[in-house]
């Protein structure tokens, strides 16, 4: 494991001292330098420059031509040294594309000394009055320099991850994502709950393959990556293993495991299969879907991995006779669950998937006729190592049907109790798949598919007349009943494009049953605080952008535990998955200010900052509340709800934020409007891309940049109102995770600000998107209006 | 062929069935996705030219000759279609809601005759209650049982610690109040009264 790495709690008081050293410091004469950019006209334009220039307060004030150019940043580099600046204002564009650069013209000094002033998107572009613009622009840059004087050096957040990795279930997608963390050197675990890996895949026999036009062996092709997996010395396998516990840290998870026992000693087992004869218990084989038995001892399948016996001690009757049997005395009846810990950087959940419940369908009579099975049966049935040998044979009598009846979307597409009203995705080219292996080696036996949409996208459109050349019907209805009538079943449908109920006489109906979140993953979820969809499968964090992130830093998801899938699709996410574990291992991360800090020595555990992050970046370390800097995005809404104050927002403290209105409003003349609008970063885009397309707004309108409205408090605002702010507008994206902060924020703000006496329209909130930047100008317009108009701005 | 033309208002049909008070708020019309299964099971379906299915299109294409089609009269309201339909809409609610819509013409008039027994019944007891005059058939149709049943019912209420199930006394007497004062009553005779056109 990786010890190097720091944890956050000492990152916090770093920063914590940090802060309080420059705090100090930044009272005494710091030194604050203005550079002007004229951007070829774009600025200089519209904006008296020299005018500016004479009215700023600053050590040293200059303007360019194009200040981004390679030869300003050897200006800047030469003023910052000769002229002893310690803080710098770049009046020019806009800070969202430009900021970086002008850090990095500054490098001596440290990134957050670096205030740009948005001269060009915010002024020039949309103010159209020299005079007045000019006015505005001294005002934004003062503003600036008031800022930065504020501003605290801050050290980068790099986050490391410790270089291992526990995964939790042992199908493909698990074994798939551990083998190739494993060959990148990171430690891999992978627990699964059943005594053998292979999951659902080993169980079907054959899978769908668009490309070859033909079914290949899915043990033919699990079997060597699971030989890979065993033999790895980066991967260790625990069986019949679930979690316990599970304890987030900075730069790991803690996790208690219980591993239950098998009776058997697996480093002793040779599987030579001795203890079986003996075994006096007989149970439904859940390999072949309980259409066979096992004894109490058993291996799950042939090529199980781990090659070893298991005891199944649920039906063990402790007979003992398999331990007198047993050449190697692998056998003790005595052993109990073991509780294992497990310190891991990262978690990726690979849980997969359970089958819909076809009990709760009586009226396709699945538990009362035998000859009415789910695909999973009918794939064992098919399988050459199946209950049958892979011969197709009825249940009731082992004679071969004559015809095969598949009712597709069983559970599937269904709203009522117990439904899903997803698809399942994959029933229709499983369904296919039955029916071209049917047709192929039984051609006697009819295959008919009831279907209400069939669901071929992409390559597997080729499949389906593939399959349809070997002779299928497809009758296009959903199936309402399953009957009995003399030797025959009855699939009662309508033929939808017949417009004709369809009593259709058949051996065998083999119904498509859905696919559905397994009750494990549900509890891994709970365990570690990990996001559900509505269909409580594992949720991701961006279905487009981070589709295997959950909304945990650092737990991954892949495979049928985030949704349904087939095979194809779960081994690109897996890899996806492992991808970025990789990523954050290797390269660490670093955290952008700004975020939040946790002054451990105010913190009373109250644990309300946690309730409210919808970031999930707040977590219980121990006793102690910490705050994953990879997560946090700086929103401040854990600091207003802090009854201690012991949370800081780092990037944006009070003094700068004070420190800029105050500029923003200062000598504001008599008659005069100003409204501040505090916009997040997409409300700041929009307002970039009212200015590149030289919309305009009032020149009343000064903006505050800011992570999210959560970071401002009722006495921000009344400092602005006192200060001559005659409105204020909030813009920010509604981000569906924090919108029931956002409406408690939006709530108390108004609240307060009325029970000041301010009048309600004077505080107006706005949801910005990016592309509409238009309608955030025509706020800017409506808001400096209605105040213009209105009769109450006297009383200000 | 069909032939379609631009018209904005084309779910007018869709829209007024919706809101309609007999149909259940959260009526998944809009969403059937014409799989049939309602047709499949309905007794309806089996025995005459009735399709749920088709007039749950018909609907969704907005095609008034439909209130006028004569199948509409063949459903039976056993609501199977409602407690199978995988999207939640419920045809029986829609085929009440078509029929109603035709109720003050004449010829359709003619078509309730053969409810009005449910009709009397809320004026006998007080509740809605299977009429007198499908006794027979009911226990034909399900033996002793039914005749059980009906003899029984009282008591066993009582022995389950529930109330009567008809409605007695001065309630009955507020419930017929009720249905003379806010014109079911005269309805009701109308409809009894009216004759093939």
């Amino acid at each position: 494991m990786n010890t190097e790495s720091k944890n956050l709690e000492n990152l916090s008081s770093d920063l914590e001292n940090n802060y309080n050293s420059l705090g100090k410091k930044s009272k005494s004469g710091e030194r604050v330098g203005v550079f002007i950019c004229r951007c070829g006209g774009n600025i200089s334009d519209t904006i008296d420059i020299e005018r500016l220039k004479s009215s700023l307060d600053a050590n040293f004030v200059e303007d360019y031509e194009n200040l981004c150019s390679l030869n300003c940043r050897r200006h800047i580099r030469e003023e910052i040294m000769e002229q002893n600046l310690d803080r710098v204002v770049i009046a020019a564009c806009s800070p969202l594309t430009h900021l970086k650069t002008f850090q990095n013209y500054a490098d001596p000094l440290n990134p957050s000394m670096v205030e740009m002033v948005n001269l060009r998107e915010q002024c020039s572009w949309v103010h159209d009055d020299p005079e007045k613009a000019t006015q505005k622009a001294i005002g934004l840059t003062q503003a600036g320099v008031e800022k930065v004087k504020s501003a605290q050096a801050l050290k980068k957040i790099i986050s490391r991850t410790e270089k291992s990795a526990a995964i939790f279930g042992g199908g493909i997608s698990g074994i798939t994502a551990a083998l190739s963390l494993a060959n990148q050197g990171v430690k891999v675990t992978i627990i699964e709950k059943n005594p053998a890996i292979g999951g659902n895949m080993v169980k079907i026999g054959k899978v769908f393959s668009p490309e070859k036009l033909a079914e290949e062996c899915s043990l033919c092709i699990l079997n060597p990556i699971i030989n890979d997996v065993v033999n790895h010395k980066n991967i260790n396998i625990m069986t019949k293993t679930n979690l316990r516990r599970a304890g987030r840290r900075s730069t790991y998870f803690n996790l208690v495991l219980e591993k239950e026992t098998s009776y058997i000693h697996e480093d002793r087992c040779i599987a030579c299969g001795n203890c079986v004869d003996v075994c006096p218990v007989e149970v439904p084989d859940e390999w072949n879907q309980g259409m066979t038995m096992r004894k109490a001892i058993y291996k799950p399948f042939a090529q199980a991995v781990p090659d070893v016996y298991t005891i199944d001690t649920e039906n063990c009757k402790k007979c003992g006779k398999c331990v007198k049997v047993c050449k190697m005395d692998a056998i003790d009846l005595k052993l109990k669950n073991e509780v294992v810990p497990l310190k891991a950087g990262s978690v990726i959940i690979a849980t997969g998937h359970e089958h819909f419940d076809l009990s709760t369908r009586p009226e396709y009579g699945y538990e009362r006729f035998d000859d009415v099975i789910s695909q999973m049966d009918l794939a064992r049935l098919l399988g050459v190592n199946g209950p049958t040998l892979g011969k197709l044979q009825k249940i009731s009598d082992g004679k071969q049907p004559q015809r095969v009846v598949m009712v597709q979307c069983t559970g599937s597409r269904d709203e009522k109790s117990g439904g899903k009203r997803y698809c399942s995705k994959v029933c229709c080219m499983v369904a296919l798949k039955h029916a071209s292996i049917i047709r192929e080696k039984f051609p006697d036996t009819e295959v008919v598919i009831c279907y209400t949409d069939l669901r071929t996208p992409g390559m597997y459109e080729n499949y389906l007349r593939y399959v349809q050349d070997k002779g299928l019907k497809l009758v296009r209805g959903r199936p309402g009943e399953v009957t009995k009538k003399g030797d025959h079943l009855l699939v009662r449908v309508e033929d939808t494009l017949q417009r004709q109920p369809l009593e259709m006489e058949t051996d065998m109906v083999v119904l498509s049953e859905a696919i559905e979140p397994s009750e494990g993953t549900m509890k891994l979820a709970r365990r570690f605080n990990v996001g559900l969809s509505q269909d409580m499968f594992i949720k991701e964090k961006h279905a487009k952008i981070k589709p295997v992130n959950t909304d945990v830093e650092r737990i991954f998801v892949c495979g049928t535990a985030q949704g349904p899938k087939d095979i194809s699709e779960s081994v690109s996410q897996a890899s996806a998955a492992a991808a970025k574990v990789s990523e954050q291992i290797k390269c660490g991360t670093e955290a952008e200010p700004p975020v939040a800090i946790i002054r451990t020595s105010l913190c009373k555990h109250c644990g309300k900052c946690k309730e409210i992050c919808g970031f999930k970046a707040i977590y219980r370390d121990e006793e102690y509340m910490s705050i994953d800097p990879m997560a946090c995005k700086g929103c401040g809404a854990c600091a207003g709800v802090c009854p201690e104050g012991a949370i800081e927002i780092i990037g944006l403290n009070d003094q700068e934020l004070y420190a800029q209105m105050e500029g923003l409003l200062r000598d504001k003349e008599d008659g005069e409007i100003r409204i501040l609008a505090f916009l997040d970063n997409v409300g700041y885009t929009a307002a970039d891309t009212i200015g590149n397309n030289r919309v305009s707004y009032p020149e009343a309108i000064r903006i505050i940049r800011i992570p999210s409205i959560n970071r401002i408090m009722p006495e921000h605002l009344m400092f602005a109102y006192e200060h001559g702010a005659d409105g204020i507008l909030m813009a920010e994206y509604p981000d569906e995770c924090m919108l029931e902060a956002h409406k408690a924020k939006m709530k108390e703000l108004s609240e307060s600000v009325a029970a000041q006496g301010i009048p309600a329209d004077r505080l107006r909130f706005y949801k910005a998107y990016a592309p509409h930047y238009r309608g955030l100008a025509q706020q800017f317009e409506d808001f400096y209006m209605d105040i213009l108009e209105g009769d109450d701005l006297k009383k200000f | 062929m069909i032939k379609k033309e631009i018209n904005p208002k084309s779910n007018k049909l869709v829209e007024e069935v919706k809101k309609d008070y007999r149909a259940s708020q959260d009526l998944g019309i809009k969403r059937c996705m014409q799989c049939g299964l309602c047709t499949s099971n309905c007794p309806a379906a089996r025995h005459s030219n009735y399709d749920p299915r088709e007039i749950v299109k018909m609907v969704l294409d907005d095609n008034w000759e439909l209130l006028d089609n004569p199948d509409l009269w063949n459903c039976f309201y056993c609501y199977t279609c409602q407690s199978n339909c995988p999207v939640n809409n419920s045809p029986c609610q829609v085929n009440q809601v078509l029929r109603q819509k035709n109720l003050h013409k004449a010829e359709y008039k003619i078509k309730m005759k053969e409810f009005s027994a449910y009709g009397d019944s809320y004026l006998d007891f007080g509740v809605g209650s299977m009429p007198k005059a499908f006794f027979d058939g009911m226990v034909k149709d399900y033996g002793k049982s039914y005749v059980d049943l009906k003899v029984n019912l009282e008591d066993i209420r009582h022995e389950l610690g529930l109330e009567d199930y008809n409605i007695k006394g001065k309630a009955l007497e507020d419930v017929r109040n009720i249905l003379k004062e806010s014109g079911f009553k005269s309805r009701l005779k109308k409809f009894k009264n009216a004759k093939e056109s």
